[in-house]
This record gives structure tokens, sequence and C-alpha cells, in this order.
């Protein structure tokens, strides 16, 4: 890419870089504090004027909207803190590593510091769906039940197969038994869960509880604190890839 | 007794997943001063959600100045929403500062920014959340001082009992000026009548406690403002002015939003005031004289708040951008600044002639959504009577200069009730209408993929304060609905598309702005009644606020369509932006003649009076177009 112009730049976009020419920056960063409560579309707007803000060279599409080159990991549910957010920006010119974390850590707000950035194979595929597998950490705040009781209810829905529940005004169905890989009981009032996305959807924590409090008859929490701890790619033949590879190599086993 | 100083955001953050968008309550966006060390405590308060709020420019620019003062901090507050007002009245919870969650009623000073006269009742509701009494007359020796200012404190008689203070004009120094003012009475030891009367000595400060209102045969029903026996207080308070504008920051945003806001970019004021004198105008009167901004610092301070805050779009904000002399000049040196990083810049009205088009086309780049343009009245004889100095060949010009440039939806803005509107007037908008889209047509093609269309937006007119038709009373809300009728049965074509306001909307907005100091047991009645938000559609209730005037002997039509006498002392006659009484009766005389009055920023002086009373003159950087 040498010999090209950086952006921001004067260039006509038939000039710059085509997008396979582009480098991808993948970068991890943590969705803390407060700042659990952005909702998806508010975490975009945030990390694109991050992004300017740090005067990394971004790449800008060709379309209608000139919008800036990004993908971003799938939405976190509102009031899910995360460890492990993702998102990759296309530059029109490599800047070191090192130097490019520092500039998007300098650029965000501390609840949505960047922790990690590398250059990653630009044909792979989008993150939001190529990060199928997710760990949650979820924590039972004033709950008038045990964890242990509560993995009785887990247990019962994963039976049932399916749970069936209202989002907003419409009606949502997810297959458990294909959404839920394995829950883990942390101590006496937090769990872990470990859980894939499909086509056909995704399972939210805090829909996996409700419907299990449902099932075993337990009451409300005062609050449930959840947060994404890990994402992870599952290949076809179940090998479990970082996001940050090694792409070709095992991860770690899922959990039982 | 004033409340305790402390972050309570640990009582807000376990309503946060029971609230609509709990972004609005986070704070601690990039650019926020987090720390606030004080001594002394501003709270500035836009009483709607934050994403009403937060683009509010003056909130910025005071926010600003405050918080650079040594020994002073400003934190921002909104409004809740229904949602969490409920929820914070449930447990108790009082209206929290953004900054450092901490109890509004612990501030020493909180300034309202009145926008508009519809948010009055969501003062009232703001104070209540707080803990702080409604009149200024009940409240504590130590309780904060509540100041106001903004555009619709050119008749803040009806929420004066709730005021201590209001601050007229531009507020950058005025406001620092007053919270020095507080803060060293209060250090003296100073009750607060006596901070009150000192506050009165700052130049551009009304104290309404400080005046009685007299009626009499002079006045209207409502009565004129005077000094109360025994206090040195001005009979007149006139506004405050900057008059080396370049000198102001002209990029006050710092702080960028989490969540999408309702005008979701940076804003560079290019210039203030406008001498176009459009007779039914209030922030043309209001704002006067005209001070631009060089180019060369419109366009730095553009690009560098574009880095700063990582914004990806910029607008040119006044109250008529393309009339900047400069105004090629500064768009052709953002384009060249901005080329290739994804930045769109946008002007917020477009000048209704060919150079109008010429600078829409600088700012679109290749390119086109729609073209709005405000020609306020169906016909040339109106458009005289309310001084919008555009002829119909104007408009012709523009609408074909547009569409051969390549636009092709055009939007067009109307006014309903004007004085001396005749029927004929109100068809004249549709003809209007009609022969935009014929220009379309002629030159685009006829077809159905040419994609030619046209919208109309007609508002009813609300005769406001310090303008020209501040005697006029408004048009009755059922000739206004008979007059929306005649436009839609004559608009024949599908391609055209019309909206109007709602009269009862209107009628609220006419009340408030005409009522004096009795008004405030409408408001009281109306807040009673469950009014709140009243700006939003789906809040506004007519009805509330007709059980409420009718609680208080009222009638809103009454209130909103009374003429007032040209030889009265109106409400606000003790409050003055500088423009001469004489010079607006003149006018008025001028509109019923409908002959016109030129822009003195193009033309000669025309008299208003604003440059002798204030010491203060134009500047306008080139030659205007």
């Amino acid at each position: 890419m040498s010999g090209r112009r950086t952006q921001p730049t004067d260039a006509r976009p038939q000039d710059l870089p085509t997008k396979a020419e582009l480098a991808r920056l993948r970068v991890e960063y943590g969705k803390d504090a407060r700042l659990a409560f952005l909702g998806h579309l508010d975490l975009i707007g945030t990390v694109e004027r991050c992004v300017r803000r740090s005067g990394l060279p971004f790449s800008i599409g060709n379309g209608f909207a000139r919008r800036m080159r990004i993908q971003f990991s799938s939405a976190l549910p509102v009031g899910a803190s995360s460890a492990c957010e993702l998102f990759d920006v296309r530059l029109t010119e490599r800047v070191a590593e090192d130097e490019a974390l520092e500039r998007l850590r300098e650029a965000a707000p501390a609840a949505l510091a960047p922790v990690r950035c590398a250059y990653v194979d630009g044909a792979l595929p989008a993150l939001e769906a190529w990060l199928n597998r997710a760990t949650w950490e979820v924590e039972l705040v004033g709950a008038p039940f045990d964890a242990a009781e509560l993995g009785a209810g887990i247990s019962e829905v994963a039976r049932r197969g399916e749970i069936v529940y209202m989002r907003g005004e419409r009606e949502k169905c997810v297959d458990v038994s294909a959404t839920l890989v394995g829950v883990e009981q942390v101590g006496e009032s937090a769990l872990r869960l470990e859980t894939r996305s499909t086509t056909a959807g995704a399972l939210r924590p805090r829909v996996l509880l409700d419907a299990a409090c449902a099932a075993a008859g337990l009451g409300q929490p005062e609050a449930v604190r959840v947060r994404r701890a890990l994402q992870r790619h599952e290949a076809e033949d179940g090998r479990l890839v970082e996001p940050f590879g090694p792409f070709g190599i095992e991860g770690r086993a899922p959990l039982s | 007794m004033r409340a305790r100083r402390e972050n309570l955001f640990h009582l807000i953050e376990p309503l946060l997943p029971h609230v609509e968008h709990p972004a609005r309550y986070l704070d601690h966006e990039w650019g926020s001063v987090q720390e606030q060390k004080g001594p002394f405590h501003l709270a500035m308060v836009y009483a709607d959600v934050y994403e009403v709020g937060q683009p509010n420019l003056a909130i910025s620019i005071l926010y600003n100045a405050v918080n650079a003062q040594e020994g002073m901090s400003c934190e921002r507050c909104f409004l809740p929403w229904k949602d969490m007002a409920s929820l914070m009245r449930e447990r108790g919870v009082p209206l929290l500062s953004l900054e450092g969650a901490a109890p509004l009623a612990s501030f020493d000073a909180i300034g309202f920014t009145l926008a508009h006269e519809l948010i009055a009742t969501n003062v009232l509701e703001a104070l209540d959340l707080a803990g702080i009494a409604l009149r200024s007359s009940d409240r504590d020796e130590d309780d904060p001082i509540i100041l106001a200012g903004g555009p619709s404190a050119w008749n803040c008689e009806p929420l004066a009992p709730a005021l201590d203070a209001v601050l007229l004009g531009d507020g950058e120094e005025s406001i620092v000026e007053v919270c020095a003012c507080i803060r060293d009475a209060r250090a003296e030891g100073m009750g607060r009548k006596e901070i009150l009367r000192r506050l009165a000595q700052v130049p551009g400060t009304y104290v309404p406690s400080l005046y009685d209102v007299v009626v009499d045969e002079g006045t209207t029903r409502w009565g004129r403002a005077v000094p109360k026996e025994g206090e040195d207080v001005p009979p007149t308070v006139l506004k405050r002015c900057v008059q080396d504008f370049a000198a102001t920051p002209a990029v006050a945003q710092r702080i960028v939003p989490y969540m999408g806001i309702v005008q979701d970019r940076l804003s560079v004021e290019v210039l203030r005031g406008c001498a176009r004198g459009c007779r039914f105008c209030q922030a043309g009167m209001t704002y006067r004289p005209v001070r631009e901004r060089p180019a060369g610092q419109v366009v730095s301070c553009a690009v560098d708040g574009l880095l700063r805050s990582g914004h990806n779009e910029v607008s040119l904000t006044s109250l008529s951008t393309t009339d900047h002399s400069q105004c090629a000049q500064i768009l052709s040196g953002m384009n060249e600044r901005l080329a290739g990083r994804g930045v769109r810049v946008s002007i917020p009205s477009q000048r209704l002639d060919s150079f109008g088009v010429e600078m829409a086309a600088a700012v679109a780049g290749g390119k086109r959504g729609g073209l709005t343009f405000a020609p306020e009245a169906g016909s040339q004889r109106l458009r005289d009577v309310i001084n919008k100095n555009v002829t119909e060949q104007d408009l012709e010009n523009a609408a074909r200069n547009a569409f051969e440039n390549g636009w092709r939806r055009m939007k067009l803005y109307f006014m309903m009730g004007l004085p001396t509107e005749t029927d004929e007037d109100v068809v004249g908008i549709a003809r209007l209408s009609e022969r935009v889209l014929e220009i379309g047509r002629e030159v685009v093609g006829r077809g159905p993929k040419s994609g030619v269309s046209v919208s109309i937006s007609v508002a009813v007119l609300v005769p406001k304060a310090f303008t020209p038709f501040q005697w006029q009373g408004q048009c009755r809300p059922d000739e206004v609905r008979r007059r929306q009728q005649l436009l839609l049965s004559e608009i024949r074509d599908r391609a055209i598309r019309v909206s109007y306001h709602d009269a009862g909307v209107s009628l609220v907005e006419g009340a408030l702005s005409r009522m004096g100091r009795a008004g405030f047991e409408l408001l009281l009645a109306a807040h009673g009644h469950g009014c709140s938000f009243d700006a939003w559609t789906s809040e506004f209730s007519l009805e509330a606020w007709e059980a409420a005037a009718a609680d208080c002997g009222l009638d809103l039509e009454d209130v909103a369509c009374e003429e007032f006498p040209l030889s009265a002392a109106l409400p606000w006659d003790h409050t003055s932006p500088g423009v001469s009484k004489g010079y607006l009766q003149r006018e008025w005389r001028r509109a019923v003649e409908g002959v016109t009055t030129p822009d003195c920023t193009r033309e000669s002086c025309t008299g208003c009076g604003v440059c002798p009373a204030l010491g203060v003159h134009n500047v306008i950087q080139g030659v205007r177009a």
C-alpha cells in the first residue's frame, strides 16, 4: 500500500485502495460500569467517534452515505457489560498495532477502553456472524433462591427444548437445545453460561433465567448482572477459534 | 434548607433497567467536565429529555463559560422522561444533576433555558421534582437562586413568580457576572432579598420580585411591571450584547453524547443576529445587531472541532447562514479541508434565491436530498405585509435552479393567520406550490419516474413579544381549521403533500406568549392537571389546558386572540432587546400598508434603535450579496 495517500484525503474514491487492499484492524474493548446501559446503535456511534478522534487512517465506503468501513460483534443486551467486545475497522494504511491501540485508548472513554488490537486477514467473515459462541457470567443479586435451584430450572427449560417469550410486542421463540451449550455454577449466586448463536437466533441470558425461574416456580431476584466474558468462533467441525486466532488451531474445550 | 451536596447515582442506577433509553441518565460523555470542585456550583437545566436538551447551544456556551472560571463549576440537568420521573417520585429520589449526580436543590444557583413557551410546565415539573418551592416568594433563605434566560425570556412574565432573576440577551458574559454576584453576596452573609437586589444591579438582569404589576387604563388586562416602591431597579432592563462576537469560541459543543440526539452533529455558530426584518420573527428582532465571524475562524474551528469530537457532520448554525458575507468562501474552505473524511456539512436554512441553491449545492456535494425554502406566505401582497423580501420571481428562479441542479423534492414552509390574510392568500399557497411543482416537471419531465414532489408545511402565526405583530391577536382556532380545510381542498395534485400545525398547540403557545404575570396561575393549574412535555405531540392535551384555564376563570382563545391597542403598555415593556417600541409601531403600520423595509446589512440603517441603545453595531466581514 506504499505510495497510497492515507485518509483523511482529498483523493477521488476510485484512486483509493480497494476494499481487499485495506488493512483490517481488529480491536477488542470492554463495555463496563454505567456504559453497560448503552444500546447497540449508541455504542456503534460512540465507537465510530472514538476511531475518528484517534486520527487513525480509517477508510470510508463508496456508498451514498459515505460511512466508515467498520463492523461490530453482535449486540449486547442493554444493561449487560462485557470484557470482550470487538470491532474491525478498515484502514487505508497500516499503523503499528501498539500505536493504533494507544491512539484508540486516548480517544475512548475509560469504560469502553480498547485492550488489544491486531491486523487480521481481510478475507475473514464479518464479526457478527463469525463469532457464534459466547461465554456469559451471570450474577444474581437479592435472589430468593440459590444458583443450584436456578440450575434445576435451567435443566427443566433445556428438557422442554424451546423458550417462547415476548420481546416488546413481538413473540419470539428460541431453540434451547441448539443455543445453550453449557451451564456451570460459580459460587452461591453466580452462573457461567456457554451459548451458541445460530441463523435462527441467539439465547439471551436474561431470557433463559426468566424462563428457568418460571419453570422452577422461583421468585425474581432484585437484579441480575450479566457480563459477556468471551466471544469465539465455532467452526463446522466443532473447533473453537479465538477472535485473534490462531485461526487454524483448536481453542479451549467448551464447558460441559 | 439547602440540600446536602452528594453523589446519588447509586439511587438512579437500579432504576435504569426499568426505563426507556437509560442512556439519557448516564453522563460521563466525552468532553463533559467531570471535575466539579466548585466551591460555587451552578446547574444549567434544559427542561426536556436529554436528547432534546443536549444539542441546545446556549447550554453548551454557558457551561463552558462558567466552568472556565476559577472556583466555579457548572453541571447539566435534563428532565427525566415520565417513566423515570414516576420511579424517582415513588422511591423519593430528587432531581439530580448529570456530572455530580447531586440533588438540584443542593446547588448555589440553577439556570433554566427558556427555549420556547411550551417548556413552561416542564420548568415547574423540574422544580417540583427537585423539591424546590415553585414560587420564588416561598423559597428559604438558603435555597438555590433560580435563573432563566433564552428566547422565551422576552415574555417571561407568566413564569416570573417562579424565577428569582432573568438574564436578557447574550448570556456568556452575564452568567459569569451573575454567578460571581451570588457567590460574593453569600460570602458576605446577605439574605435572599438582598442578593436579589444586588443581582438587579448586574446589567441585563431582571428580578421579577422587585417589580409590581400595575393594571390601569394605559395597559392591557395583564398590566405592566414597574419598580416596587423604594427599589432601586431600572424601569426598563436592557439586554446584554456581546459586541466582539469573533472573540467568543466558534464551537461551543465539547460534549459528545453517547445516544442519538435530535441534532446529532457539531454546530459552529457562524453569525449571530439577523436584520432581514421579517415582521413575525422574534429572533430577528431580539438578536440584533448582526455579528459575523471571519471565514477563516469558522473553517479552522469546524475542522478542529470535528477532529476533537469525532462527529461526522457539522452544521453552520445561525438565523440565516447563507446571508454571511463570506458564505461561499466558508463552504469552499470546508469542502477543501474535509474532503475524503466522510463528513457532511449542513446549513439549517436556505435563502430563497439562486445564491441559496448554489450554497446548497456546495454543501450537498453529489447528493441531492430535499431542499427547503420558506416563502412564508402564498401571495406577494402578504409577503410584503410580513416583510419577507422575496418575489414570486425569486422563488421561481430558485426552484428552477434547484431542479436543474438535480433536486427532485422541494419543501416549502408557510404560515397561516398572518395579519390581513384573506382566503385568496390561503389559496395562493396552493397555487404557489403547484407552480413550483410545474417548474419541476418542466425541467425534469412529467413521467411518473421523474420523482418531482413538493411538501408544504403550514404553521400558525403566534404573535410574539418585540415583533411588529405583538399587538395582533392570534387567529382563532376554528378559523385556522377552516383555512386549513380550504387549503387542503385547493390542493389537487397528489405530488403535493400538506402538513400543518395543530391549532390547539398553537393556541396554548399563543396564550403563553401574550399573558402577563397573572398567567402563572394558569401554569400552576396546568401542571396540576398533569401537563408536561407540552411540545411533544404525544403528550400535549388541549383538554387539560382548557380545564386549567377554566379553573383560573380564563378562556385560552380570549387570551391568545386578543388584540392589544398600539398605544397600550404591554406586559413585557419593562424589558428591552434594544429595538425601540417606536420602530415596532412603525413597522406594524408599514405592514398594514404593505410597505417593505430593507435589510440594514445591505442598505442603510432602518432605525430599529439597537445600535444606539446598546452601543453596538453590525459586524460584516465582507460585502453581503
